[in-house]
């Protein structure tokens, strides 16, 4: 339930991010604390061109997110299972792994 | 820096032993951990703490017991709020914002006030032990995270919807629009549904063309009659006149 690391999500290497859940399954809780980390407001000057697109659907499906990079890479996450640190944890390695430089000049 | 001097107690009474020594000659508080004397050894041993054998680990299944915890005073207040509001609003929205600076949401308020919606924040805790109790149970698994709620009297999608589509990190997650719940897909149908009169109009029409109908085939036969002798009466007066023409004109 409490906020996952302190780091702040650095969306730098990130095009487009489509998180798309039905608010009335109880699955969607990760989910949504989720898009609520992604969709701040500090997450969005890290980088004003990427999109974050919620989709609110209404048909018992699963609640995806789906994340493409810069380079054309695509994320695929159901977080139907997962937890809103482990979604973060993952989308953060595979950030900082494109994108160490802006990582290492943030640090310093 | 311990002396260490054999301890040699003289048997007879009343002799003071010459020299007193202490044999293990570390102080009380040494950089080591000091043996402990053989009594508190097994003092020690004979009072440790034995924890009860659990079978499985403490958060594996939930409590069987579930502590209900009365309500304080301000969420009563907020309850008789919030079922105020129930009975008050037709139109009751509820929007996830996952981030909005004040600037956002004091611009959002203001368009949105225009209209006669008002813009509430309920802690979800309050407002889901509310919506268990009421007929709204189905409105709880909405309230999860930062959620906001929009309500107004009369249900004005169509310019809630035109206002939201100005904010991007506004998500409409459902309303409850005349005791109806609906989903986000069943607002934008509600948004796009004509208005009452031409609804009736249409129900009206559609009841009447059956009876109109059956009406203009009873008819059918009389009127082709009728229709058949107008035509009739035309052409002999066509050629009663034709006929009377001539005649005049022969006549004369």
């Amino acid at each position: 339930m409490a906020a996952p690391s302190k780091a702040t999500v650095v969306l730098k290497a990130v095009k487009k991010i489509t998180i798309q859940f039905c608010p009335f399954e109880s699955n969607v809780r990760s989910t949504r604390e989720f898009l609520t980390l992604v969709g701040s407001e500090k997450a969005r000057t890290t980088n004003m061109n990427c999109e974050v697109i919620p989709v609110v659907k209404h048909d018992k499906s699963e609640p995806i997110v789906d994340i493409t990079y810069v380079d054309g890479e695509k994320l695929l996450m159901k977080g139907a299972n997962l937890t809103c640190s482990e979604m973060l944890s993952a989308f953060q390695s595979r950030c900082v792994a494109k994108d160490p430089q802006a990582k290492v000049g943030e640090k310093k | 820096m311990a002396a260490t001097l054999c301890s040699k107690l003289l048997p007879k009474q009343g002799w003071l032993p010459l020299t007193q020594s202490v044999r293990h000659g570390s102080k009380a508080v040494t950089r080591h951990r000091k043996p402990l004397h053989i009594q508190k050894q097994k003092l020690l041993a004979v009072t440790q703490y034995i924890p009860p054998a659990r079978e499985f680990p403490p958060g594996a299944y939930p409590s069987q017991t579930k502590r209900v915890q009365e309500d304080n005073d301000l969420t009563l207040l907020m309850k008789r709020e919030l079922k105020k509001l129930f009975e008050d609003c037709k139109m009751i929205a509820v929007v996830q914002n996952s981030s909005s600076s004040a600037e956002d949401m004091m611009t959002l308020r203001h368009l949105l006030y225009k209209h006669n919606i008002t813009v509430k924040f309920f802690p979800n805790k309050v407002v889901r032990s509310f919506l268990s109790d009421s007929i709204y149970c189905n409105m709880g698994p909405l309230f999860v995270g930062p959620t906001v709620m929009f309500v107004s009297k009369e249900p004005k999608v169509k310019e809630m919807l035109t206002t939201l589509r100005g904010s991007p990190q506004m998500t409409l997650l459902g309303a409850c629009i005349d005791n109806t719940l609906l989903s986000a897909q069943g607002i934008v149908s509600y948004s796009k549904l004509p208005s009452m009169t031409v609804i009736q109009g249409e129900v009206v029409s559609g009841l009447s063309m059956l009876t109109s109908h059956t009406a203009y085939l009873l008819q059918r036969h009389p009127a082709h009659l009728s229709q058949l002798l107008q035509q009739y009466i035309k052409q002999q007066s066509s050629d009663g006149s034709a006929e009377a023409a001539p005649k005049a004109e022969e006549a004369t």
